[in-house]
Formats: C-alpha cells, sequence, structure tokens
C-alpha cells in the first residue's frame, strides 16, 4: 500500500467511495427458455407460485437480506405482469431499505442483452450480485464479496467475477442432471480452471494447459450446486458489450477461461456449505426447492414467516412441519401427515391423506382425497376420490370425480380433468393448442380462437374435461423435447444417436448391397449422401465402415461364431467390399485411422483377435492397407496395455515379420 | 505373520552412473551407512524379523566377504538373486520369488530412506481391505550445488499426476504427464462416486507398497506387467472402476473365458479371499460407510481398493539420483544417534570439526585441519592444512596437505594429491589427483573431474567446458 502521495490520496478516496457506494444487484426476470412451457404460457416464471409466494419475492428477500441497496430488475416475458407485482408488493413501498428499478424492454433475448443494456445505461458502477428471478437462497454472500473485492485490490482488477456455489454431493435431490456442472480449480487461489456441463458427458476431459500455473495442486469437484449467484466486477457488463457473441453465464465463463491467457481475466468460486441455493430451472428442481421450503431449509425465509408481509398471508406452524393459513377448514378423518403447506380459505373435505404437498388459497378439495407431494396453486377445485402423485396443478384447474394423476403431471392454467379417469404419468395438459401460433400471447383472443378451431379429445382429458395434451405436438419436434423435459429428465444424446443411426444406415446400405447385388461405386455413392445427411467426418465414416464390415458376420449369424466361422464368412466379404474401403482410405492418416478402427474392435471382440490376423493379412493383399501403414500401427500406435497386449498376440507378431522380410526382399530387387 | 517385507535391491542406479560405476548402489555409503541399511533399519524397527531382498551376485557377495559392508541388522535376510543381464524390472523380480509369498507383501526400495510413520500405510491397508496401499511425500527442492549439473533445476520435467479423494486416502487417478496427450480425462460415474478430486502434481512415490498376495499371484499369471511402479500400479487404480472387477458375475464370465482361451491375454485380477464372506457380512450388517452424501453401499460395491498416504512433513528420499545422493547425505546424521565421530578414528586435537560431519571408522584426521557440513568415509586419511566444506568424502580416500574441498563427492579409494583445490568435482573410485594440479578457483562452474565414461548430456557438456578451459593438460580429466 506504500505507494505514492498522489495515488495514496486516490486509494483513499475510491475507498471510500466503494464504503459510500450501495452495493447493487441486477435480477434478470426471465429465463429466456421455454422450460416451463405450457405454464410460463400464462404466467412468467418468476412470478410462479412457491410455496405459496412468487418466486421472484424470494430473490429479492436473499438481495435485500444480503445487504444489497438497488436492485435493476430486467423483465421481458409479460414484463407488466411482473411490473404489477412488484409496484403492489413490499418492494416498492417508500420505507423498502432495497430501491428496485424495473427495466423492461421486449428486445432483450438473452442474459447477454440485459447485460449489454446494463453497459449502455451505465447503471452499475461497483462490483453487482448476479441473479436470475427464480433463486432461491438464503446464503449470506458477504463473505464472498469480501473475498472478490480483497482479491480485486490485490491482483489489480484480474478477477472479474465470483461465482457461488453450494456444496451437496452427487444425488442429492436438489440436485438435477441438466445444471450438473464440472468445476476444476485451484486450490489455493480458489480460481476455476474449467467449468464444464456434464450433461450427457460420460468421459470428463481437462486440457492439460489448465494444469500449468504453478501451483501444484488442484481439485476437480463434482460436488458443487451451482446457485446462480454471481458477483461481478462492472468489467463483466463491459466484457458482454465487447464480446456480442456472449448470451448466457456459460457462454461468457467459457470465454474467460478459454482467453485467459489474452485478457488476463480470471473467474473465482465461492463455495457454502451451509447457506441454501438452488435455481429453479426445471419442475424437478421445483418440486425439490419447494420441498425443501416446507422442510425449513431455507430458514429464515419460511412459509410462515410472511416475509412479503402482505396480509392474511401469515400462516401457522405446528409440529411435522404442517402450515396452515387462516380460515383452513379440515373435513373429518382428514390427515395432514408431514410438510404440508396449505393456504387461507381453502377448504378440505373428509378422510383425505395429505403428505409434502403444497396448497394454495381458496382451493376446495373433496373427500377421500390421497395427495402426495402434489403443488397446488390457488383456487384449485379437486372433487372427491382423487388421487395425486408429484404433480403440478396451476390456478383454477379443475379435477373431477375419481381422477389419478400419476407422478410428473401437470394441469396447466384452468383446465378441467376428468371424471374417472387417470392421466399416464409425465402428461402436461393445457389449455394452449400445441399448434397454436407462439406469437398470440393474448390469452382471451387464444381461448376463442381455441374453441372454434380445436375440440377436446375427451379420452385424453375425460368426458367433462378442458385442455390439450401439450407433448403431443404433431409438427414441432422442438416442442415435443420440451415438454418431455419440463421435469428436467436429460436431453436426448444428440451426437451419439448420429453416430449410430449412421452406423445402421451404412450397415443397411450395405446388406441391400449385397442382396441386390449393387456395384460398389454406388455404393459409395450412397455412403456419401449419408454423410451429408447426418454430417459425419470422413475420418468417423471410415472408422465405422471398418466396423460395420467387420461385425457384419456377428450381425448375421450372431454372436456365438467360432473364429474359424467368422473369417470363412468375413474374408469373402471384404473382397467384395474392397473398392468401397480403398475409395475411403487414401492418405497415410486414414491407413492408421482403418488400423486402428480393426484393433478396437478387436480388442472388443477378444475372444477372436486370432481372427485379427487373418483380416490385416486380406486387407493388405487386397491392397486396402498399405504394409508401411500397418508396419507403423503395429510399432506406434500402442496406447494402453491392452493393445499393447494385442500386439503380442504370435500370429500378428509372425505377420510382421513377414511383412518386413517382405519389405526388405523387394527393396533388395529394387536395388 | 501378517506381512512379508520384500526389499528389492537390484536396481543399477542408472540415474547415478558416476557413483554406481564400481559400487552397486544399495551399497553406496550414505552417511557411512550403505544404502540399503536405511530400508532394512526402517522395517527393523516397526518390528518385521525376516525380509526377502532381491538383489544380485555382486550385492550378495559384497555382503557376504567386504567387511566394510556392515550391514548391523538383527533381522534375518533372505537374499534372492536374479540375474543382472536379464533387465527384471520390480515386477519381475516379484513374479520370481512368488513361491515364497505366502502373505500379503509390503515391498520396499533399496534406496528409499524416511522417517515415515510406517504403520500409516499399513493401516490404510488394514483399514480399508486395500489391494494396494502406498506411500507418497510431497517433493523436496534440493538445496545443494550438484557437481557436473549445470544450472539449478532441469526444467520440463514429467510431472506425475495423483488424483485422490476428498479424504486425501483413497486413490483414484494416476498419470503421468507423458502420457496425457488429450488432458486429464476421468469418467463421470467416478466423479459421481467422488464428487471431490485432489489432482497434486509435485509429489514423490516412494516407492514402498503394500500389496495383497492375490496381486502377487495375478502377476504370475500376467507376464506382461513388469514394473510395479510404472505398470501394475496404475493398472490397479484404473482397475478399481472397472465394471468388470466390481460385479462378480462378470469376474465368473471372464474366468470362463479364460478357461476356455489361455493365450487371452485379458486376466482379472482375483480379488476374493478367504474371508470375503464374511466381510461381507460385516460390511451389509454395519451402517458404518467410507463416503456421504449418497445412499449407496461402502465404498460404492467395489472391490478392488487403491489407498495412499502422504506424507506432510518428516524425511522421504529416493536416493536416485546425484543431487538426492548429496541431499541425503547431509540430512543422514539426523536420522540416527551415532556419536558424529567414530571411536575408532584417530583425530588430531588440533584440527577443527563441524557438529554436522560424520567421521568413519579408522579414520586418520591430522593436525590444522577443518571439516564441516562433511561426511567422512571408513578408512580414510586426512593430512595436515586440508579443509572440507560441504563435501562427501568416501571410503579409503588419501587427501594430502593443503587440499581444500568444496561441495564435492570423492569415491572410494581416491587420493587427492598435495595442495589440490577442488570445487563442486566429482572424483571417481580410486582416482589420483596430481599435486598442486588444479588450480581452480579461477573457475567459476568447474564440475569437471570425472571418472567414469558414461554418455550422457552433462558429460557431453562438462567435457566441451574442459576443453575450453584447457585442463587436460594434467591428465585428470578423463572425460
Amino acid at each position: 500500500a506504500n505507494r505514492g502521495g498522489k495515488q495514496k490520496k486516490g486509494n483513499v478516496t475510491s475507498e471510500q467511495e466503494e464504503e459510500e457506494q450501495p452495493l447493487q444487484a441486477v435480477l434478470v426476470a426471465d429465463s429466456f427458455n421455454r422450460r416451463f412451457f405450457p405454464i410460463s404460457k400464462d404466467q412468467p416464471r418468476a412470478l410462479l407460485p412457491l410455496g405459496n409466494v412468487a418466486m421472484i419475492d424470494y430473490t429479492l428477500e436473499f438481495l435485500t437480506s444480503t445487504g444489497v441497496q438497488e436492485t435493476f430488475v430486467f423483465c421481458c416475458w409479460m414484463s407488466n405482469k411482473i411490473k404489477d407485482h412488484l409496484l403492489k408488493s413490499k418492494w416498492c413501498r417508500p420505507t423498502s431499505p432495497n430501491v428496485v428499478h424495473i427495466i423492461t424492454s421486449d428486445l432483450y433475448r438473452s442474459l447477454g442483452d440485459v447485460l449489454r443494456d446494463v453497459d449502455a445505461k451505465n447503471l452499475v458502477r461497483n462490483d453487482f450480485i448476479l441473479v436470475y428471478g427464480d433463486v432461491v437462497s438464503n446464503i449470506d454472500v458477504s463473505q464472498a464479496l469480501q473475498e472478490h473485492r480483497h482479491r480485486r485490490k490485490v491482483d489489480k482488477n484480474i478477477s472479474v467475477m465470483t461465482m457461488v456455489f453450494k456444496e451437496s454431493s452427487p444425488g442429492h435431490k436438489s440436485r438435477c442432471e441438466e445444471d450438473d456442472v464440472i468445476v476444476a480449480m485451484d486450490s489455493k487461489s480458489k480460481r476455476v480452471l474449467h467449468y464444464q456441463k456434464t450433461q450427457g458427458l460420460k468421459k470428463l476431459q481437462f486440457p492439460m494447459n489448465i494444469f500449468q500455473h504453478g501451483s501444484d495442486e488442484f481439485e476437480i469437484r463434482h460436488d458443487l450446486l451451482d446457485c446462480h449467484i454471481s458477483i461481478c466486477s462492472p468489467q463483466v457488463a463491459e466484457l458482454f458489450t465487447d464480446n456480442f457473441d456472449y448470451q448466457t453465464r456459460n457462454d461468457f465463463v467459457r470465454g474467460i477461461l478459454v482467453n485467459e491467457e489474452i485478457l488476463g481475466n480470471q473467474i473465482h468460486l465461492y463455495v457454502t456449505q451451509d447457506g441454501y441455493g438452488a435455481r429453479v430451472s426445471n419442475l424437478q428442481m421445483y418440486d425439490s426447492v419447494s420441498s425443501d421450503m416446507v422442510r425449513r431449509w431455507v430458514y429464515p425465509l419460511t412459509p410462515e414467516a410472511n416475509f412479503t408481509d402482505q396480509q392474511g398471508q401469515g400462516c401457522t406452524h405446528s409440529r411435522h412441519n404442517v402450515y396452515r393459513g387462516a380460515e383452513v377448514s379440515l373435513g373429518h378423518g382428514s390427515q395432514m401427515e408431514e410438510n404440508v403447506l396449505i393456504g387461507r380459505d381453502t377448504s378440505i373435505g373428509a378422510n383425505c391423506h395429505i403428505s409434502n404437498s403444497v396448497i394454495g388459497n381458496n382451493c376446495t378439495i373433496g373427500d377421500n382425497v390421497v395427495l402426495d407431494r402434489a403443488h397446488m396453486w390457488n383456487n384449485v377445485h379437486i372433487s372427491s376420490n382423487v388421487e395425486i402423485h408429484q404433480s403440478v396443478v396451476c390456478d383454477g384447474a379443475v379435477v373431477k370425480e375419481a381422477v389419478r394423476l400419476n407422478k410428473q403431471c401437470v394441469l396447466a392454467y384452468n383446465v378441467v380433468i376428468g371424471p374417472n379417469l387417470s392421466l399416464p404419468e409425465g402428461t402436461v395438459v393445457s389449455m394452449h393448442h400445441p399448434e397454436e401460433e407462439e406469437e398470440d400471447d393474448d390469452d382471451e383472443f387464444l381461448s376463442d380462437d381455441q374453441e372454434v378451431g380445436h375440440t377436446f379429445n375427451p379420452a385424453e382429458v375425460g368426458p367433462e374435461g378442458k385442455g390439450y395434451i401439450w407433448k403431443a405436438s404433431m409438427n414441432d419436434t422442438e416442442d415435443e423435447e420440451l415438454a418431455q423435459c419440463l421435469w428436467g429428465r436429460p436431453l436426448s444424446k444428440q451426437n451419439v444417436c448420429k453416430v449410430v443411426s449412421f452406423q445402421l444406415e451404412v450397415l443397411g446400405t450395405l446388406q441391400r448391397g449385397l442382396e441386390e447385388n449393387i456395384v460398389c461405386d454406388n455404393l459409395v455413392l450412397e455412403i456419401n449422401s449419408l454423410k451429408y445427411a447426418y454430417n459425419i467426418t470422413l475420418k468417423e465414416v471410415m472408422q465405422i465402415l471398418t466396423r460395420v464390415v467387420l461385425e457384419y458376420p456377428f450381425q448375421q449369424q450372431g454372436t456365438q461364431l467360432t473364429t474359424l466361422q467368422y473369417t470363412g464368412s468375413l474374408l469373402p466379404l471384404l473382397k467384395t467390399w474392397s473398392p468401397v474401403f480403398k475409395n475411403y482410405i487414401k492418405r497415410a492418416q486414414d491407413h492408421l485411422d482403418c488400423l486402428s478402427a480393426v484393433e478396437e474392435l478387436f480388442l472388443e471382440q477378444d475372444t477372436h483377435q486370432t481372427a485379427m490376423v487373418k483380416v490385416l493379412m486380406k486387407m493388405y493383399q487386397l491392397e486396402i492397407l498399405e504394409e508401411e501403414a500397418i508396419l507403423k500401427w503395429f510399432s506406434t500406435g500402442a496406447t494402453n496395455d491392452k493393445s499393447r497386449q494385442l500386439r503380442k498376440n504370435q500370429g500378428l507378431q509372425k505377420f510382421i515379420q513377414w511383412l518386413k522380410e517382405a519389405e526388405d526382399e523387394s527393396s533388395e530387387e529394387g536395388e | 505373520m501378517e506381512l512379508q517385507a520384500v526389499l528389492m535391491a537390484a536396481g543399477g542406479g542408472s540415474r547415478m552412473m558416476d557413483l554406481t560405476y564400481n559400487t552397486p548402489k544399495p551399497l553406496l555409503p550414505v552417511g557411512n551407512k550403505p544404502l540399503i541399511w536405511y530400508p532394512l533399519n526402517l522395517l527393523e524397527r516397526v518390528g518385521f524379523e525376516e525380509v526377502i531382498v532381491i538383489t544380485t551376485k555382486e550385492v550378495q557377495k559384497m555382503i557376504s566377504t567386504d567387511p566394510k559392508v556392515k550391514l548391523d541388522v538383527k533381522m534375518k535376510l533372505d537374499l534372492v538373486c536374479i540375474q543382472e543381464d536379464a533387465d527384471m524390472g520390480t515386477a519381475d523380480a516379484l513374479r520370481h520369488i512368488q513361491q515364497k509369498v505366502k502373505t500379503d507383501v509390503l515391498v520396499v526400495s533399496c534406496d528409499l530412506i524416511t522417517d515415515a510413520a510406517l504403520h500409516e500405510v499399513v493401516d490404510l491397508f488394514r483399514a480399508h481391505n486395500a489391494t494396494l496401499s502406498m506411500l507418497m511425500s510431497k517433493a523436496h527442492e534440493f538445496t545443494e550445488t550438484v557437481p557436473g549439473q549445470k544450472g539449478k533445476k532441469k526444467t520440463g520435467e514429467q510431472r506425475d499426476f495423483v488424483g485422490v479423494d476428498g479424504t486425501g486416502k483413497r486413490l483414484l487417478f494416476m498419470a503421468n504427464e507423458a502420457d496425457l496427450d488429450e488432458g486429464v480425462v476421468i469418467r463421470k460415474s467416478i466423479m459421481r462416486k467422488h464428487p471431490r478430486m485432489h489432482i497434486k502434481t509435485g509429489l514423490v512415490d516412494a516407492h514402498l507398497y503394500c500389496l495383497k498376495k492375490s496381486v502377487v499371484d495375478f502377476l504370475a499369471d500376467n507376464k506382461s506387467i513388469s514394473s510395479i511402479r510404472g505398470e501394475l500400479v496404475p493398472y490397479l487404480v484404473r482397475k478399481q472402476f472397472s465394471k468388470s472387477t466390481n460385479s462378480p458375475k462378470v469376474i465368473d464370465e471372464t474366468h470362463q473365458n479364460l478357461k476356455k482361451n489361455d493365450s487371452n491375454v485379458n486376466l482379472e485380477i482375483q480379488i476374493s479371499s478367504r474371508d470375503e464372506e464374511l466381510l461381507h457380512l460385516t460390511q451389509e450388517r454395519s451402517c458404518w460407510n467410507d463416503h456421504r452424501g449418497d445412499m449407496s453401499d461402502a465404498y460404492h460395491g467395489g472391490r478392488l481398493r487403491c489407498y495412499v498416504h502422504i506424507m506432510d512433513e518428516g524425511i522421504c528420499y529416493r536416493v536416485n539420483t546425484l543431487a538426492a545422493y548429496i541431499e541425503a547425505n547431509r540430512l543422514a546424521p539426523k536420522l540416527f544417534d551415532e556419536p558424529a565421530v567414530h571411536p575408532s578414528a584417530v583425530v588430531s586435537e588440533r584440527c577443527l570439526i563441524g557438529a554436522d560431519s560424520i567421521i568413519g571408522a579408522s579414520c586418520q584426521i591430522s593436525d590444522k585441519t577443518s571439516i564441516k557440513r562433511s561426511t567422512i568415509g571408513v578408512s580414510t586419511t586426512v593430512r595436515e592444512k586440508v579443509k572440507v566444506t560441504n563435501s562427501i568424502i568416501m571410503h579409503g580416500v588419501t587427501i594430502e596437505e593443503g587440499c581444500n574441498i568444496q561441495g564435492s563427492v570423492i569415491c572410494s579409494n581416491a587420493v587427492i594429491g598435495r595442495g589440490a583445490d577442488i570445487k563442486y568435482c566429482l572424483v571417481g573410485s580410486a582416482q589420483r589427483i596430481e599435486p598442486d594440479a588444479l588450480p581452480f578457483e579461477t573457475l567459476l562452474r568447474p564440475p569437471c573431474l570425472r571418472s567414469t565414461l558414461t554418455p550422457t548430456s552433462t558429460h557431453r557438456s562438462t567435457h566441451t567446458q574442459c576443453l575450453f578451459k584447457q585442463l587436460n593438460r594434467n591428465n585428470t580429466c578423463l572425460c
């Protein structure tokens, strides 16, 4: 700190400024995705009730309690509703310690747009907290904030962001596969070296350059839950402006880490052990966060605390975590077992069984109803003899007599179901027809339109039902995928599928070629067109082709072939298809790729390893493979124990020996 | 008997050829004791009564005949010789003595000097019914200047990456930088089981392993593995998470395959032991678990487990380079309580001997001599007005009057002529340095004297340096 007098003075003033300046936060009240469709067609995600309180209220309460004095709320989708909600809430009262500015624009399409706007409007002057409007947390980030500021002071603004994580092991129910991340960090400086989403990955790869930072201890952590709370320097907004292709925080983090050496910016992390922080990113998370809330993990944000300070929201807390609002009536013989929250003016009939559920305001529930892990919002009407398991029932929905909702069902706004119906697992019912135009946002208009255009299917929603099965969309595959993963199931593994289906196609092509005696040139044409259709690289084509051909006998005659039978049926095939091979195997690298594909296959089929020599021999004789390539492959290609073992195969060694001798002879002849 | 100790003492010391040219590595004097004494003493201290020593004929002969090599241990030594020229690795050696192995084994390398608490390693082995447990230590920086080595440290050395779990005990990952072209690749399933992995570099493997007997049997069946450190340990570490070792069904299948096909190379380790069933039952009935966070069984049902004990402090050296040899000599006096000056040494009263020096048996130290931070070997004669600092003088060396020796290593039976001035040199065994031969004060970096002809790069560089300085006229540089 002993610098020149001038600088010292400057430092002092900036420190004073720091202290004087209020802590700011940027709250993004839009998810910029459609994970909550069709629910979020009628209500923005930030306003969906969780424990009978809108999610954005949790976020604002978290920010206020952590010391934020000025919050900018950015809204895009249904911004009017959010604005109305906030204006009515305690945050816009003159006594609020946290001044909330609402900024709306229809032009925001991503987090990047929001932060670019922050930069353009010059809203933040200092380090700020960046959160989404669907984060529920009680973490005290002041410690993280202190660490962040300290780092920035010491390292002259190198650290631009501190991400807040919560420790929770894999398999913990507040983690969903979709949001799983793997983080490589420097143990001492807590610097993030590598950050990756792990969904759909089997192997996690860490480039070597991240281990070359002079430190000798690194940590790879898979036990972190991303709270989606980040402490950002004002530079973050500038960086988003500079890099107009950054859309999400993920883009940003990856960009910073990759360009670390060029830009010199770093990202750090802060791990909390005892706080609670999670983002409601899909319905699975909604389910677990809601139950955590009722089980008081987010203390002091509990249902009976009525932190939103609204009249009539108060409720009582009795043992087994049963909460009751005002004017709740409970019929004779009904049981509220545990972890139940019931809103005001709700009446429940006789002999009901309710556990682990949240019921909103003004609901009516009939007799003999079983609710387990049900999330019912306001003004829901449930008739008698209904059973609901792990499902979400939105405002105004009506469930008629003897309906059963199996796991992971969703009844969106104003849907009517039943009577006498059992909805299969994962059904999503909405008043919006899946085919309806996306631009039509207006509710009233839509419902008119529906009655004209479509009719409800009684087989789907029951004889008196109103609504459409959402996922049964006919043409829009994207929507279908989204509907299926509304509950947070993994997306289909597209890349793997691509290769597998390409392999099947190649197999089909070859099969047909054999049956119909198609000329090899045409086979090549066909495979080439498949290559473009599936967007496969040439290398992959060759590997897959090799694999398909070598597996062909197994494919046709089953896997119980003896080695002799196998070679017997394979060798003629190789001869037939040798022009196809020759077409793809031209450069030296192609030869090696092909050989490694052969090797890979025989490593898998280890009982047939003796056949490998014969295959190689045949391929050599057919001039598919050159001897130099084989020799090179033999001498250098061994990368692991198994392949080294493979090379010790006697037959193979003899073959190589023979090749070498043949080479010597031919070179002698040449001389 | 719970553990059998096996000492590997057949290595040639290929990384310090200058020293091992005449003396085999196990018998190099460190603090006036042969190197092999240190691991033997380590084993004796913890109560081993018998040890199998795998070594070469040469070493065996010297141990039994050479009076200067006094092992000074009460344990029963079972010397097993292997052929020197057979190029056997440590795993080969273990396979060689398979018949003698009746229980689990503790394998120690002869170049290990440590004050580690051995029970830490063995306790890990016992507590977790581990297949392998090993010892590692934080790497030490060598501070002393090394003769014949230019620059402070060889940069660009390949690091070992060692991955341990959150407790720092379970060994999850092991690879050398050289094999990591594509970066560190870890399967997600491993991360799910052990969500917090510490990747450490800068560790020294002490080459001390507890191994299950089944591993030795596995080696006997699987002849392609020749080195414990290079092949067996990485194999076992990887195998911990392979599916086939963890589900008993698959093991049966592979074994059937094996019977059918003897040439099959994919041998599996049989991990089950006699008490396996009982252990399994205890595990089932107890509520103990090795991890938190999820609800799966202890060890996630895995049957093969590798552990490592990483020393935070204390001494742990592997004497396999010249630098390590010098460092070990400097530290050796701290390891045992023996008088610095051997009772049988004849030391003149008018000489100065620093407290951190060791004088061997039957030495003769004359007047006006000063010895600081040095080791003087057995039967060495030091004449008047000699100054020895920071040096290692082996057995039977004669140092004539007025010599000045600094930061050097003088091997056995060398003779240093009158008034020689030697700084940072390595003098090979039985070499003669002519009197007044070396006006070395002018040299800034004179690592020059070498006796052995080893075609190493350091050799070549020193050679050119010698030519440059025109020291060849004395015919002492034998580059």
